[in-house]
């Protein structure tokens, strides 16, 4: 109560005064003095307080202080600093300042004796009457540590690159005098940054712990200023800059040294070039060689490269052959067993539609064509009429592939054929040479057309693989499992050789007297009655092989749906289907005709029905 | 004078007990140069190298102390709370603020102390890596840097051994000071555990700038004997 009225009156007597009057200090002073210690009113004016406590080199402080607005206190005395160092557990003794250095700013300084690190310190601004206290600190002098700025920078040119663009200095500088980093007691690391006149940021260096720095890439012709800072390690404050130190190195620029070096290289590199073309213009195979060796080229030893182009295989054989690395034969085999194609469903052979066909499949014959081919041989790729339709009716088909299409009339098939006895290929083959000559001499007298059977005469006179045939009509099926293959000449090769040869030389005959791969009734007629003149005392066997070949053609000729009972019955166990059961060591393939009873084949007219096989067969 | 008795004779005892659990060093028997089991570092690369070890724990431990105030940002912690009262677990090892007054003292008992402080540390600052987990939002710059710190200390300790042993010709002798190591435990438990570990942090931080300052005075003054003296 009693101060509101006192702060009443002196605002009162303030407004009376304020207007001419100017209010002493004293008058101002008492009323901040009964402000601050009678209310709690915040002082909008700035209170003395202290600005900065520095420690140059951890060895002395000061502390420096502003008045702030109160300008009646910058008078000495009438601030006071109170410090207090807390040794060990017990906090110390207020103490005055010990040296109040009275210069532009107030400034309390604390000499060495007075000095303590790691000992924290409370400084405190009072008033002279210890009344009022306008501000305290409290710190570690350590913490306070700014350095002063290092001095001494020099540089000198270290070495100018070889274009004459840049060049690299060693930069030079000491400690302040003032930090005692001799004997360790302060520890000093540095901060280099420089640029150049008319940058605008400064490059700032990592930071050094020696006096001396390393600067590279400067470019010559460059006004470079460079400053340093340094800061106590392992704190955060940084002293002010050093002065600034220009760094400059002139080198005249010549730009004809750029010139030369440039011109002898273009040189160079020209000549070089013309030398290599002269060389390989002119030829001189030598210095070819030697400068542009040839690339080494792959090589099979002893044998030619030549001969592994095209067209040349057969003297690759030869070769091959001989060195018996190689088996023309087992090629041979390879190949027929290669050719041999089951074509299910796939009906658009039309070299697979071979004497198969005509055989088996019954549904050309309905449509009404007539397999009558005599006329029509002309050394076409097939033996048959390319009207036949497609056999798509035909679930199984040995298709015997890829001979020359010319050739596809298989008459014989060379080594090919299973014989009962199981000859090997090359004993038919055997057999077929003196065939052979039996032809061609036969055939020599006649006009034979070639054409029909010119494999024949090729399979016999060459052994060549290309050159067989290897269509080959399965004409019947012995009762054995041997697949004979045409007509008429594969029903003599089953036979004993000794007593073929003059029939097969009639049969041929004949044969070769028409065009077609089936002869004709009359043919077959002559071709019957030959085999019946001769071979009469011939196991049944083969009576009813050779039966089965004129059989056949008989069928043939004439429409399956018409042939008697008697021909069917007597037909041949041919199973019109049969699957390769093996192939054997001689590679000829076994045709096991018991099991490929299938029920497709039950649906072909013309066929035997299982029972009929069964009853027939043995 | 039965006080002084009893307090140096439980001194002996406090110490005895403390340097007994020491592991000392390898014996390098240079002396004898029969049995070297190690090889024997100069001094002055021995000294070069203690001095970059503590060097190296002055600045983590700096940078531990800014990562927790970092951390405390949010609790005004105010640091200054302390009021300048020294609270240091290692106030009781004292060691003169002035260059002049440390240049003073003998190379033995500057190099005592040193032990002695280093051997102070290594409890606490084991005790401040496992506090540190009950903190949220613990920075692992911190964790880690603190462990690291916690595992090198040892290996200061050994070699500030090596020093004496090669700079005092001494193995482990009792010193003469008449200090008593204040164990960790018995701090005062009012403080706060943040602001306790914030303490010893800047403490540890106050310890291991001591540490470092003491030995490259040392060092000087091994070094350069007549420059380093003079003043």
């Amino acid at each position: 109560m009693a101060t509101q009225w006192i702060f009443l009156w002196l605002i009162s007597s303030i407004g009376c005064l304020a207007a001419d009057e100017v209010i002493t200090i004293k008058d101002a002073d008492k009323l901040l003095d009964v402000i601050n210690f009678t209310t709690n009113i915040p002082s909008s004016q700035k209170l003395p307080h202290f600005t900065t406590c520095r420690s140059p080199e951890q060895e002395t402080f000061s502390c420096w202080w502003s008045v702030g607005d109160y300008t009646n206190l910058t008078g000495p005395g009438m601030l006071r600093v109170f410090y207090k160092r807390s040794f060990k557990n017990t906090g110390g003794e207020w103490n005055e300042c010990p040296d109040y250095r009275v210069g532009i700013e107030n400034e309390c300084y604390f000499n060495t004796t007075y000095t303590s690190i790691w000992v924290p310190y409370n400084l405190e601004l009072r008033s002279e009457n210890k009344d009022v206290l306008y501000d305290e600190r409290s710190f570690n002098v350590e913490d306070i540590v700014i350095p002063d700025p290092p001095v001494n920078l020099n540089w000198t040119l270290l070495n100018t690159s070889q274009t004459g663009l840049h060049y690299d200095i060693l930069l030079r500088w000491e400690a302040p005098p003032t930090a005692d980093v001799a004997k360790g007691w302060i520890t000093l690391i540095y901060e280099v940054q420089y640029r150049a006149v008319n940058d605008t940021e400064w490059k700032v260096m990592e930071h050094e712990k020696e006096s001396y720095l390393s600067i590279y890439g400067l470019k010559t012709n460059t006004i470079y200023e460079i400053r340093i800072r340094c800061l106590q390690l392992n704190f955060d404050k940084f002293s002010r800059f050093s002065d600034i130190v220009y760094v400059y190195n002139f080198v005249p620029v010549t730009k004809e040294s750029t010139f030369p070096v440039a011109f002898v290289l273009i040189f160079i590199v020209v000549g070089v070039a013309i030398v290599l073309m002269l060389i390989i213009f002119t030829r001189q195979h030598r210095l070819m060689m030697l400068l542009l060796p040839p690339v080494p080229i792959p090589k099979i030893k002893g044998i030619d490269p030549e001969l592994l182009k095209k067209g040349k295989l057969d003297e690759l054989n030869s070769i091959l052959s001989n060195q018996q690395t190689y088996k023309t034969e087992f090629t041979n085999d390879d190949l027929w067993v290669e050719f041999i194609e089951l074509d299910i469903d796939d009906p658009d052979e039309k070299l697979g539609h071979s004497d198969t066909h005509r055989l088996l499949s019954l549904e050309h014959l309905k449509s009404g064509k007539s397999l009558s081919m005599k006329d029509d041989d002309s050394g076409r790729a097939s033996c048959y009429e390319p009207e036949i339709p497609e056999m798509d009716s035909l679930p199984f088909n040995v298709n015997l592939m890829e001979g020359n299409p010319e050739k596809a009339c298989v008459l014989n098939s060379e080594g090919t054929v299973p014989n009962p006895d199981l000859s090997s290929p090359n004993a038919t083959q055997a057999k077929a040479e003196p065939e052979k000559a039996k032809i061609e001499s036969s055939g020599s007298e006649e006009n034979m057309p070639v054409r029909p059977y010119p494999l024949i005469q090729t399979q016999m006179s060459n052994q060549s693989w290309a050159n067989m045939d290897f269509y080959a009509q399965v004409s019947d099926i012995t009762p054995a499992g041997g697949v004979l293959l045409s007509p008429g000449q594969q029903c003599k090769s089953e036979k004993t050789p000794e007593k073929e040869k003059p029939a097969e030389a009639k049969k041929y005959q004949f044969a070769m007297t028409s065009d077609s791969a089936y002869t004709s009734e009359i043919d077959a007629k002559k071709l019957s009655a030959i085999p019946a003149t001769n071979e009469n005392d011939q196991n049944p066997e083969k009576d009813l092989s050779k039966e089965n070949c004129i059989s056949t053609e008989n069928q043939s000729e004439e429409s399956p749906y018409t042939a008697n009972e008697t021909t069917v019955i007597t037909m041949p166990p041919v199973s019109d289907y049969t699957s390769v059961h093996m192939v054997d060591s001689q590679h000829s393939l076994l045709l096991n005709p018991t099991a490929v009873q299938t029920k497709d084949m039950s649906m072909q007219v013309g066929y035997l029905t299982p029972d009929q096989m069964s009853s027939i067969m043995p | 004078m039965q006080k002084a008795f009893f307090q140096v004779s439980t001194w002996f005892f406090v110490l005895s007990q403390t340097w007994g659990t020491l592991g000392y060093p390898l014996e390098c028997k240079d002396e004898q140069g029969s049995s070297n089991r190690c090889i024997s570092i100069p001094l002055d690369k021995l000294f070069d190298r203690v001095i970059q070890h503590v060097e190296l724990i002055s600045r983590v431990s700096e940078e531990c102390c800014s990562l927790f105030e970092e951390m405390l940002v949010p609790f005004p912690l105010q640091p200054k709370t302390s009021r300048g009262v020294n609270i240091c677990i290692t106030k009781a090892i004292p060691v003169p603020g002035s260059k002049s007054e440390i240049q003073q003292i003998s190379d033995k008992w500057l190099l005592h102390s040193v032990l002695m402080l280093v051997q102070t540390w290594i409890e606490p600052l084991t005790y401040l890596q496992e506090t540190l987990n009950r903190y949220d939002d613990v920075p692992d710059a911190l964790l880690n840097k603190t462990k690291w710190v916690s595992d090198k200390l040892p290996s200061l300790e050994q070699g500030i051994v090596l020093l004496i042993k090669k700079m005092l010709q001494e193995g482990f002798l009792m010193t003469e000071l008449q200090q008593t190591l204040t164990h960790f435990n018995k701090q005062p438990e009012v403080l706060e555990s943040t602001l306790r570990d914030y303490t010893l942090f800047n403490c540890f931080k106050k310890d291991a700038h001591k540490i470092e300052t003491i030995l490259k005075l040392l060092k000087c003054r091994r070094n350069h004997k007549l420059s380093c003296l003079l003043y």
